[in-house]
């Protein structure tokens, strides 16, 4: 299963965009460095649609009380609800609970086309 | 054959007004002060709120750029028609409590009969499904008597809503305005606005602050139930908002056990506390925590009772629960009355209205 999402172009990095695979809605969001990255467009907390949320950095752990460090600009998915945070260049982790992770698929640029498949 | 829904009725559901909003309801000098002085209410969180939207859920702002839960129109694609509710409480955004007023309680007064003349020609009027809060100047009990009196009998007005703040809810000082929720048929719910977590101030961190939200209701609860409101009152009923309910059991044992103690402080309490409490106080779920469904019935069953858990969204806030993802299944026994039940018992004018639009 397969499908186009968009032209490269049309994808800015640090942006997203909302697709279906079949019948799966995915997100495809594209990072800072250009990369393109499909996971599955449904938050596994209470299932709010992740694209209606933003991409951003996040504060990095840490072992110091007080110490914030922004890591990863333009590598979270933070989900519109709750803000839950998922690691799109970690396998879709959700930071706080590492064990979980959402669903990713595979990308692939054919032709200048952004296609998603599994 | 479709499935048939399940009744949902959410007791939390903020409408938004913005001040400009409130500008026709309301007289000078007080709509000069928005118009021309650009008031707002001074808040007292330290904190921004930690959503990506603020306060809201990030995608309930309305198409045409209105803020969330300030369309009518929007909030019924969204929530009342999206989710397919059968009822729904309006507790609005906006609270002219003493948190909030540092003593400029003109202001206050007149806001709050504003903010009721608002909802109901926007909202309860508008949809057969919404049913209001009367939203009162809680620092001066005349003017909330009197406000009470003017609105308190519209067929859609069910509840009053009670900020919680600095002086416990069981002080004599507010009984008239239990008297007037008695007159009115009107129950009544406390919603956690901004209140400090721990001798007047707040923790470091927002999360704090957010994890012990229960602790000022606790003081709530205990204070009405000790001070004999509900002996005194005996039709009043409370709902508590926002703060989940996995507190209550706990607080139930407690206030028995000390009752069994110390009842010579308070001999006009002729029942345990928890026996009260089932009669009188239920909770809304949200925010509700994370548990598996044999986690959800322990927690009712050490209430004692399956009559005191209501289902609320919080809709259009940051920490929203779906009514389809939020809670584990739960047995259709069960479910039919956190769902819906117990709040259609609560609130005696939903049940006479029948979600008809008053003529």
């Amino acid at each position: 299963m397969k499908t186009v999402v968009c032209k490269q172009e049309e994808l800015e990095p640090g942006n997203m965009i909302e697709a279906k695979l079949g019948p799966i809605p995915i997100v495809v969001c594209r990072t800072l460095d250009g990369e393109f990255y499909a996971l599955a467009n449904k938050c596994l907390h209470q299932g709010a649609t992740l694209s209606k949320g933003m991409i951003c950095g996040a504060a990095a752990p840490t072992d110091t009380p007080g110490e914030y460090d922004y890591i990863k600009e333009g590598e979270i998915l933070r989900c519109p609800w709750h803000g839950i945070e998922y690691d799109i260049k970690n396998e879709g982790r959700m930071l706080a609970d590492p064990q979980r992770k959402l669903k990713s698929f595979n990308v692939d640029i054919e032709e200048g086309n952004v296609v998603v498949s599994r | 054959m479709a499935k048939k829904k399940k009744p949902i009725i959410d007791v939390d559901i903020h409408e938004r007004a913005t001040y400009y909003d409130l500008v026709p309801y309301l007289d000078n000098p007080w709509a000069k002060y928005i118009t021309d002085a650009d008031w707002t209410q001074e808040k007292h969180l330290p904190y921004p709120i930690m959503g990506i939207d603020g306060l809201d859920r990030a995608d309930a702002k309305s198409p045409d750029g209105r803020p969330a839960g300030n369309s009518l129109s929007f909030l019924q694609e969204q929530l009342l028609d999206g989710v397919g509710h059968e009822y729904g409480i309006l507790t609005s955004a906006m609270d002219p409590s003493p948190s909030s007023m540092h003593g400029f309680y003109g202001m206050a007064e007149a806001l709050a009969p504003a903010l009721n003349d608002y909802e109901i020609e926007n909202w309860l009027d508008k949809d057969d499904r919404l049913y209001g809060s009367v939203h009162i100047a809680a620092q001066n009990p005349q003017a909330a008597v009197r406000e009470i009196e003017r609105v308190g009998d519209h067929p859609k007005m069910v509840q009053i809503l009670l900020p919680i703040d600095r002086t416990p809810w069981g002080d004599p000082y507010y009984h008239p305005i239990f008297e007037a929720a008695e007159r009115h048929n009107l129950m009544i719910a406390m919603h956690h606005n901004e209140p400090p977590s721990y001798y007047g101030n707040y923790p470091r961190y927002f999360v704090e602050w957010h994890s012990v939200m229960p602790n000022t209701h606790m003081v709530q609860i205990s204070s009405m139930i000790f001070n004999g409101v509900f002996e005194k009152y005996p039709n009043l009923k409370l709902m508590m908002l926002e703060a989940g309910f996995i507190y209550a059991p706990a607080l139930m044992r407690k206030m028995d056990t000390q009752y069994k103690y110390l009842r010579h402080e308070v001999p006009w309490i002729t029942e345990m506390p928890s026996e009260t409490m089932k009669k009188h106080v239920k909770f809304s779920t949200q925010p509700v925590d994370e548990l598996s469904k044999e986690e959800f019935e322990q927690f009712v069953e050490l209430m004692g009772s399956d009559e005191m858990v209501c289902f609320s969204t919080d809709y259009p806030h940051w920490d929203y629960d779906s009514p389809h993802n939020a809670l584990p299944k739960l047995d259709k026994d069960l479910e039919d009355k956190v769902f819906a039940e117990n709040a259609r018992s609560f609130y005696p004018k939903l049940q006479a209205v029948g979600g008809k639009v008053p003529l």
